[in-house]
């Protein structure tokens, strides 16, 4: 009996935790979407009534809806370049064997692991040098130097479940190298360069410490919530917060729902 | 002739077939891998590489009347490595990031076994979409959003007013710091130990029990040396996320003390010190590379021992 009983207490204990973690994960976003309604200018309990003054406050700033558009430059360019960058750098490591190749592969992976403050603050001392910050297209090239990490994460996960014999075989029938990769590669990979091309849209969308040293004047909606997080504290915020993590959340969600990456599915293939 | 035409074609047709493909295949063997890798690699070199060593030369270069000039000197080296607030945030930053990292598998192992082992498939991959969506959707504005629930007049300390208590000092200390951390920290560490555990083969843990072996036992002998490996990944990943975060000890304790990426934003925006701010910043980065190397090799050592066992 007690063995069952510490059983059951350490199953208790266990599924606390992992409703304490969801609390957790869950809380901050519901904070920000929930107060964005709410009438008070500074945000705690009691709540003061439903309001919709701070999101229609936020559609009447000239500034926020330039950022939001650089953003959406931003964020499509980036998505474009590191799909097509990321497939290529996939492919190359699913097909070819080179001198080098490790280097290839770091070159393109390792990216995410590097702070961003120091990251940020080289691309900016290098490229201005070069005279290329503070332009819209800056943040776009170094948005894609990061992203392109996990756009070839994805579609080399993908093309892992592309049998080998295929492109020889269309090559056997007469179809150039070129355009099997086309015919055969390209439609086979499709669903992970859907969600590729969301998942980097969501990491530029998000980044906002790079596009901040190298845009200059130019703000995306993250650089520009940060410089009014640093000013007093203003309600508008939760109501553009409410907005930058809807769109974030659905790009992440469309893009998982293209990959084929699922913990349970390989558990429970194992068992 | 005609003898041996007549016994060879079944034979030689795929061989010249084979043939022709070869020639096809290599008459430009390397325009393709060109074609599709050269732009990754120019993009990459330019856009990463490039500023990275950049970092490293301006480390050797001076500034005179806030421009920035060519030189060879230790001068910003020395200037930074005796100076003693680089040093207090350098301490102060790696205490902050060691505590956070325990803290993060201290929740993240037994929050990935229960996913793992406890989960429906329905509610596991429900907490898989729960752990992703953080890693990619505004860090910054749920710290914000910390910031509300936790400031002295915030949302944790009205409740607790209206339960007729003191307000707690909740903003501005390690406690806060931990709490913005371990929002970018745990969703990673959590998602890379349940891919691992999810790796591990049932019949090994179904082996050990129908030996007698108890939960514990199982969990102690069988699960944790397979995730050994990723252990050591979700650690070193959770140190290397806060030890260079700018974001929480920006917002949760108002920059003070300063940590490293503080010191890195501040020492550039406070003028052109960039040779400065690159030292630190090559400093950081030596020190991540050398956290990745050690963790790398410990998760690997018993590995190989496993292996000549």
């Amino acid at each position: 009996m007690p063995a069952n009983l510490s059983t059951a207490l350490s199953r208790i204990g266990q599924y606390t935790l992992i409703a304490a973690i969801a609390l957790f994960i869950a809380t901050p976003m519901l904070v920000i979407a929930v107060f964005s309604f709410d009438a008070n200018r500074f945000p705690t309990i009691p709540w003061g009534g439903f309001s919709l003054q701070w999101h229609q406050a936020v559609f009447e700033d000239a500034m926020i809806r330039d950022a939001f558009l650089n953003s959406l430059i931003v964020g499509l360019g980036t998505a474009i370049i590191a799909t097509l960058l990321g497939f290529a750098a996939a492919y190359i490591d699913y097909r070819y064997m080179f001198r080098g190749k490790t280097l290839f592969g770091l070159l393109v992976a390792i990216p995410p692991a590097v702070p961003v403050s120091i990251l940020g603050m080289a691309m900016l001392a290098f490229l201005s040098r070069l005279g290329l910050f503070g332009s819209v297209e800056a943040i776009i090239a170094c948005h894609v130097a990061i992203a392109t990490s996990f756009a070839m994460a994805i579609i080399r996960l993908r093309l892992g479940e592309f049998s080998r014999d295929l492109e020889p075989a269309a090559w056997n029938l007469g179809a150039s190298p070129v355009a099997t990769l086309f015919t055969v590669v390209v439609p086979f990979c499709k669903p992970a360069l859907i969600a590729s091309f969301f998942l980097s849209a969501a990491v530029s969308f998000d980044e906002f410490l790079i596009a901040w040293f190298v845009g200059g004047v130019n703000e995306t909606l993250p650089v520009r919530i940060l410089n009014l997080l640093q000013g007093q504290v203003n309600p508008k915020i939760n109501a553009i917060g409410t907005i930058v993590l809807i769109i974030s959340v659905l790009l992440v969600l469309v893009a998982q729902r293209f990959t084929s990456v699922r913990a349970g599915k390989a558990a429970s293939s194992s068992s | 002739m005609t003898d041996i035409e007549a016994s060879m074609p079944p034979v030689k047709a795929p061989a010249t077939e084979r043939g022709l493909f070869r020639a096809r295949y290599t008459a430009s063997p390397a325009t393709m891998p060109v074609m599709l890798g050269l732009p990754v690699l120019a993009w990459q070199l330019v856009f990463f590489a490039a500023p990275l060593v950049f970092l490293i030369v301006v480390t050797f270069w001076k500034v005179r009347s806030f421009r920035l000039e060519p030189d060879f000197s230790f001068d910003n080296w020395t200037k930074i490595i005796f100076s003693v607030p680089f040093q207090r945030a350098l301490a102060y930053t790696g205490e902050v990031a060691v505590l956070c990292t325990a803290l993060t598998l201290i929740v993240a192992l037994p929050a990935a076994y229960t996913i793992s082992f406890r989960l429906s498939q329905k509610l596991r991959d429900l907490a898989i979409t729960f752990l992703i969506v953080p890693v990619f959707s505004s860090y910054m504005l749920r710290i914000y959003a910390w910031q509300i629930v936790l400031s002295p007049d915030g949302i944790v300390n009205s409740l607790i007013r209206m339960a007729g208590l003191d307000g707690l000092p909740l903003l501005g200390g390690q406690f806060a710091l931990q709490v913005g951390l371990l929002t970018l920290t745990l969703p990673v560490a959590i998602l890379i130990l349940v891919l691992a555990f999810s790796g591990i083969d049932r019949n090994l843990v179904e082996a050990a029990e129908n030996l007698g072996c108890r939960r514990s036992k199982v969990i102690l002998h069988v699960l944790m040396p397979s995730i050994r490996n990723a252990t050591f990944l979700a650690g070193s990943t959770a140190f290397l996320m806060s030890f260079g975060d700018y974001i929480s000890p920006l917002f949760m304790t108002g920059s003070k003390p300063p940590t490293l990426s503080i010191l890195i934003v501040d020492t550039v925006k406070s003028g052109s010190q960039w040779p400065r701010a690159s030292v630190i910043g090559v400093i950081m980065l030596a020190i991540l590379a050398l956290v990745f190397l050690l963790a790398n090799f410990l998760g690997r050592d018993r590995k190989i021992q496993a292996g000549g066992k």
